[in-house]
């Protein structure tokens, strides 16, 4: 009998572990809608970035300010729009909230929209907006739904073989809400080879691609060559071929070659120079660890957490820079939910605004321009988003209010009572650089007294999820079958891209 | 998820004759018949199964028109005749095809018909229209309702029923079967299949050793007794069907309930499965959580409402039946309709359910009824109580051949790697064997239900000893049964074999399983399934319990692959698990080798692998060799799959 040899099959030229469970029962197969030829056309951008705003970024204290009103006792609630002046951007009329300077140096470079409004889901809560927001669909669903990151793992693949194609920055899943979380960072039913890589926290990225703690490469490579000799010998390596069994060596292949793979240097943030670190985050210091504190609590003043958290955002997209740079598809970098930290802001929301704007303005430009520079800005579309905006009163829509959350007084005594404490899903901003996006452009429009709803050309998610389709050439009414059902890339097949945002 | 629904349903019955009528100029503009002989199968089958079907077949009569067969057909619909055998000119069907007029097109949904194909039907029907009268597109009614018990007839009488069911389908497919697998083999499988975990070397050796012409069977009973075991590895199976032990706060306001206690419970004292179905579906405080569903804050999708969630998993899980499509419009892939879903729903309701379809109310109700009014009828007018007893009732009748066929399919699924009816979660199909399928689900019943002894019944059975069957990823699926299929362990499975091979378990149950009122219990260990999920066993594919789970990715990812070679649990236990293995003291190298391997495989090392291992155990014993020396066991396939 001819006994397959393990020790000459080129794993290398096989097929990788994604093709092989496309092809394979019980994996989801996909259904082309009628657009999927269109779509065919020449794609923008080969990759994405979001860099996700957890915990409802308030639009009128970001990057659609209104009317401004310093804090003085006694104010009434509805007598401030934002707690913040404006400032000019590089883009003329295009005016952001203080603190936000470095990216306003760069809004040349991208499409402001202003009215992104959220699905009406009753009660507003962050995990459903959230899975809203990454999914395309309203839960609960009767299947998995996947991320949109895993979407674009499914559909595209990996665009360097080495590199896992959808890979998740800065987020935990043993905080508050945490299965819900999970509910949608997640494949679902496309199957977990196209699920997140997740990297909780960037200073330690290097680790996921490293030997496993304590152990030296030339152990590793040891420790494998051994088992790959066991394996020739292994009886059962001797009885014929299996499917089961070649899939299985086939994925630790594709894990071996991860590790090994210059792609892996990309993980390890210690290869970049100092003042480059700093230009992301400012005070970085070598060996420091940013990581975050467990406690949580709603504290007044910058928690634990946020004082060790700060610069871990900075780091997520110093990392997204060199992982795009080695031929990642889709990264996504969050400042990660946690209830009533970062932009969960219920309480104290100014001066808590002042640290989160500290937190992403440097490393967001600092992004944009390094991506640039390494003529990469022009294939990859970064996203700014966030799964709601904030207001100070109204809770919901203008037109579909719904339970307060939280108590604002009557009159302001305190700076803890200032900012916008509420959520708000009637008009929200979101960021778009490069991979096609016009540059210096805005889209949308929203009122300039409350409510600051949207007033023109509302953007929605499904085609906010067509638009990104759009970019990467993917057509919006793509299906993938489970259970015999198909399931569209955006909620039923319906999302259209927004063509106003793309283009010279 | 679909957008069928919003398929613009212009009415047939709105489309009278006169209207339909061509014109003579219409006429001359229509692609000309086909000049040649047409024949049904070749050239109309597959036009009417691309562009009419969907709407007018497989029962469907939109506009009261259906072409399941040429009968109907030539009764026509709502509007009057659709052909005139002879005269396509003059069928209206040829006219809505030709589409002369935008508002009544057919198809109305899809790709139009092309000139080659309204020339093919032209012809056809110029040609008499004629049928092969073997091809319907009607749909068979639902299988595996009914009890039947079929006879014993085929193969030796001293036979094992299912193989003396299976004799003549093997005839019939000119195969033979092979010896059995030997006892190492078969001893893996069952104590993977049957509690979950590895033979421990010495049970192995005993087994072997034991000449008993029985012994085989009797291995079986005595894990079967191993109670604490065998519930804990069955917690998976069913927490995965029942979408239990969840973690997080269930969607926040109590908005889940875990049953984990009473199900240890059930599974541990071998509850008779209509009993365990039977508290299930009208459900005592403890058992509850299943039809209580996820209660969501804020505002849910109709078909995603507490009782729509409670009839969608009813059916799925004990009826084998997916009524997830039904439950937004009815269905385009079977026979169930919106009214179905919510009639069993509306058991479960507090209140009428108006019928919601694709988010649009009806204005319709559905009285609350069961799914299949064969197997039993519910008084609508009865209280919520009553009716949710008599749905227990009429699943768990003596008259349901589907609950326990829906049962033996799963295990027959998970034992032998592919159903007797696939996919398994559509029971309305016929089985591959029809005879085994209902000797074992007839026989399950006999004997009260009694979960172990179909277990038992299965694993004794010389389908389930025949060598296992390559696969190609071709060939993935049911083509012709010669035997079970390569299995890949599950995710708890591989952990606490792990356990079983460092010596590191884990620590503390989770908080779910043990609970108060457990708090006194003793688990020892405590595996895999006792503890909340780890990255590693996501990676390996333990779900999420959000939807009903029942069937697992079987295939091998390249981010479980990575969990297993650089994760930080894997190598923590490996790390802790070296220096149990040293501190073991074993006399020799060579001993310690082929007590792990014995462990780890159930066998010995041969000399070939001793040879390349035992440099790595040269004194002194290097804990980080230990180490090695177990990672590279461990993702040995060998060690991975299920033989």
């Amino acid at each position: 009998m001819k006994s397959p040899s393990w020790s000459r099959r080129d794993f290398l030229k096989g097929a990788s572990a994604a093709t092989l469970s496309a092809l394979a029962a019980g994996h989801a197969r996909p259904l082309l809608g009628a657009q999927a030829s269109a779509a065919r056309r020449a794609a923008t951008a080969d990759t994405v970035i979001v860099l996700w705003m957890a915990g409802g970024m308030a639009g009128t204290e970001t990057f659609d300010p209104k009317r401004y009103r310093p804090f003085e006792k006694g104010l009434p609630p509805d007598a401030f729009l934002s707690t913040f002046p404006s400032i000019d951007t590089h883009v003329d009329p295009i005016k952001f909230s203080a603190g936000l300077e470095k990216i306003a140096g760069v809004m040349d470079r991208g499409t402001l929209i202003r009215t992104y409004t959220a699905g009406d889901l009753g009660f507003i809560l962050h995990s459903r907006h959230q899975f809203q927001w990454h999914t395309g669909y309203a839960p609960p669903q009767s299947v998995a739904a996947p991320h949109i990151g895993a979407i674009i793992a499914r559909t595209l693949g990996p665009l360097n073989p080495a590199m896992p194609a959808f890979i998740n920055i800065g987020q935990r899943f043993d905080t508050g809400e945490s299965e819900e979380l999970k509910a949608f960072t997640t494949a679902g039913f496309l199957g977990s080879e196209y699920g997140p890589f997740n990297v909780p926290f960037p200073h330690q990225a290097a680790d996921t691609v490293r030997p496993p703690g304590g152990m030296t490469p030339g152990r590793f490579e040891d420790r494998n060559r051994f088992f790959k000799r066991l394996l020739e010998k292994s009886p059962v390596a001797q009885a014929g071929s299996d499917f089961q069994r070649e899939s299985l060596l086939r994925s630790y292949e594709n894990a071996h070659r991860l590790l090994g793979s210059p792609a892996a240097k990309a993980f390890d943030l210690s290869l970049e120079p100092l003042e480059s670190i700093r230009r992301y985050v400012p005070d970085y210091e070598p060996g420091r660890v940013y990581d975050a504190d467990r406690g949580r609590g709603a504290s007044a003043a910058l928690s634990g957490y946020e004082e060790r958290t700060v610069g871990r955002f900075g780091l997520g997209c110093l990392l997204a820079r060199r992982l795009t740079e080695q031929g990642a598809r889709f990264i996504e970098v969050t400042t990660e939910y946690v209830p009533f930290l970062n932009w969960d802001t219920h309480e104290n929301g100014h001066e808590r605004l002042v640290a989160m704007k500290k937190q992403i303005d440097a490393p967001i430009a600092q992004l944009v321009r390094d991506l640039e520079e390494r003529g990469l800005l022009d294939r990859t579309l970064i996203v700014l988003a966030s799964e709601f905006s904030r207001d100070a009163i109204i809770e919901g829509k203008p037109d579909n209010r719904v339970k307060d959350q939280v108590t604002i007084p009557e009159k302001i005594e305190e700076p803890k009572h200032y900012g916008m404490h509420r959520h708000f899903t009637d008009a929200g901003c979101v960021l778009l650089f490069g991979g096609g996006a016009k540059r210096g452009h805005l889209h949308g429009l929203t009122a300039d007294e409350r409510p600051c709803k949207w007033i023109k050309d509302r953007v929605v998610i499904e085609d906010l999820h067509a638009s990104i389709f759009h970019a990467l050439g993917i057509a919006p009414d793509l299906a993938y079958e489970i259970e015999r059902r198909p399931f569209y890339v955006t909620r039923d097949g319906l999302g259209r891209p927004i063509l106003d945002l793309f283009g010279a | 998820m679909h957008r069928f629904g919003l398929l613009a349903s212009f009415a047939f019955a709105l489309v009278t004759p006169s209207l339909l009528a061509l014109t003579p100029d219409q006429i001359a503009r229509l692609p000309a018949p086909a000049a040649r002989s047409v024949d049904f199968a070749q050239d109309i089958k597959p036009i009417l199964e691309a562009s009419c079907l969907q709407c007018h077949g497989r029962g469907r009569d939109k506009g009261g028109f259906n072409l399941d067969d040429r009968t109907n057909l030539l009764m026509g619909g709502d509007w009057g005749d659709a052909v005139q055998p002879g005269s396509s000119a003059e069928s209206h069907l040829i006219a809505l095809v030709a589409g002369f007029d935008q508002e009544r097109v057919m198809p109305q949904k899809g790709t139009r018909l092309t000139a080659d194909q309204i020339s093919l039907l032209r012809a056809w029907i110029d040609q008499g229209a004629v049928w092969d009268p073997a091809i319907t597109f009607a749909r068979p009614p639902p299988d595996n309702l009914e009890a039947v018990r079929p006879e014993l007839n085929g193969g030796k009488p001293d036979d094992h029923p299912v193989d003396r069911l299976l004799a003549p389908y093997f005839a019939e497919h000119r195969f033979r079967a092979p010896r059995v697998v030997g006892d190492r083999v078969f001893a893996r499988r069952v104590w993977l299949d049957l509690i979950g975990l590895l033979p421990p070397p010495a049970e192995l050796d005993a087994f072997l050793d034991d000449d008993r012409p029985d012994k085989r069977r009797l291995l079986v009973r005595r894990l079967l007794a191993d109670h604490g075991n065998y519930a804990t590895h069955w917690l998976t199976f069913w927490n995965d069907l029942l979408r239990n032990d969840y973690q997080g706060t269930g969607f926040i306001d109590g908005g889940r309930k875990g049953i984990t206690p009473w199900l240890y419970a059930s599974l541990e004292s071998n509850k008779p499965y209509h009993q365990f179905v039977r508290e299930l579906v009208n459900p005592t405080p403890e058992s509850e959580g299943f039809t209580k569903g996820v209660v969501w804050r804020g505002t849910v999708n109709a078909s995603m409402v507490p009782a729509m969630q409670a009839s969608q998993n009813v059916s799925q899980v004990f009826m084998g039946v997916n009524l997830k499509c039904a439950s937004c419009h009815d269905s385009f892939i079977d026979d169930w309709s919106l009214a179905d879903a919510y009639g069993l729903a509306g058991v479960y309701s507090d209140d009428v359910l108006e019928l919601v379809e694709c988010d649009k109310p009806t204005g319709e109700t559905a009285a609350p009824r069961f799914i299949y009014p064969t197997l039993g009828t519910i008084d609508a007018t009865a209280t919520r109580p009553e009716r949710i007893a008599r749905l227990a009732e009429i699943v768990t009748g003596r008259q349901n051949g589907r609950l326990t066929r829906t049962l033996v399919n799963r295990f027959w699924q998970r034992f032998l790697g592919h159903g007797l009816v696939e996919p398994i979660d559509e029971m309305d199909k016929s089985a591959w064997s029809p005879e085994v399928l209902d000797w074992l689900a007839e026989d399950f019943a006999d004997h009260g239900y009694d979960v172990k002894h179909l277990i038992e019944t299965i694993m004794t059975s010389r389908a389930y000893q025949l060598p296992s069957q390559p696969e190609t990823e071709r060939s993935q699926g049911p083509s012709i049964f010669r035997g079970p299929t390569v299995r890949r362990m599950s995710a708890e499975q591989f952990t606490d074999a792990l356990s079983t091979v460092s010596g590191v378990w884990n620590a503390k149950p989770s908080t779910r399983v043990v609970d108060n009122h457990w708090a006194g219990r003793n688990f020892s260990p405590i595996r895999a399934a006792l503890v909340p999920a780890s990255p590693l066993q996501v990676a390996l594919g333990r779900p999420n319990r959000d939807q009903v789970v029942t069937l697992r990715g079987s295939i091998a990812t390249t981010l479980e692959a990575l969990e297993l070679t650089n994760g930080a649990e894997l190598s923590r236990r490996l790390g802790e698990g070296a220096a149990l293995q040293v501190a073991a003291g074993d006399p020799s190298p060579a001993a310690l080798l082929e007590r792990l391997y014995r462990t780890a495989l159930g066998r010995k090392p041969t000399a070939a692998e001793a040879r390349i291992a035992l440099p790595l155990l040269a004194p002194p014993l290097q804990p980080a060799a230990v180490e090695d020396l177990l990672w590279a066991l461990v993702m040995l396939p060998e060690f991975q799959l299920i033989p």
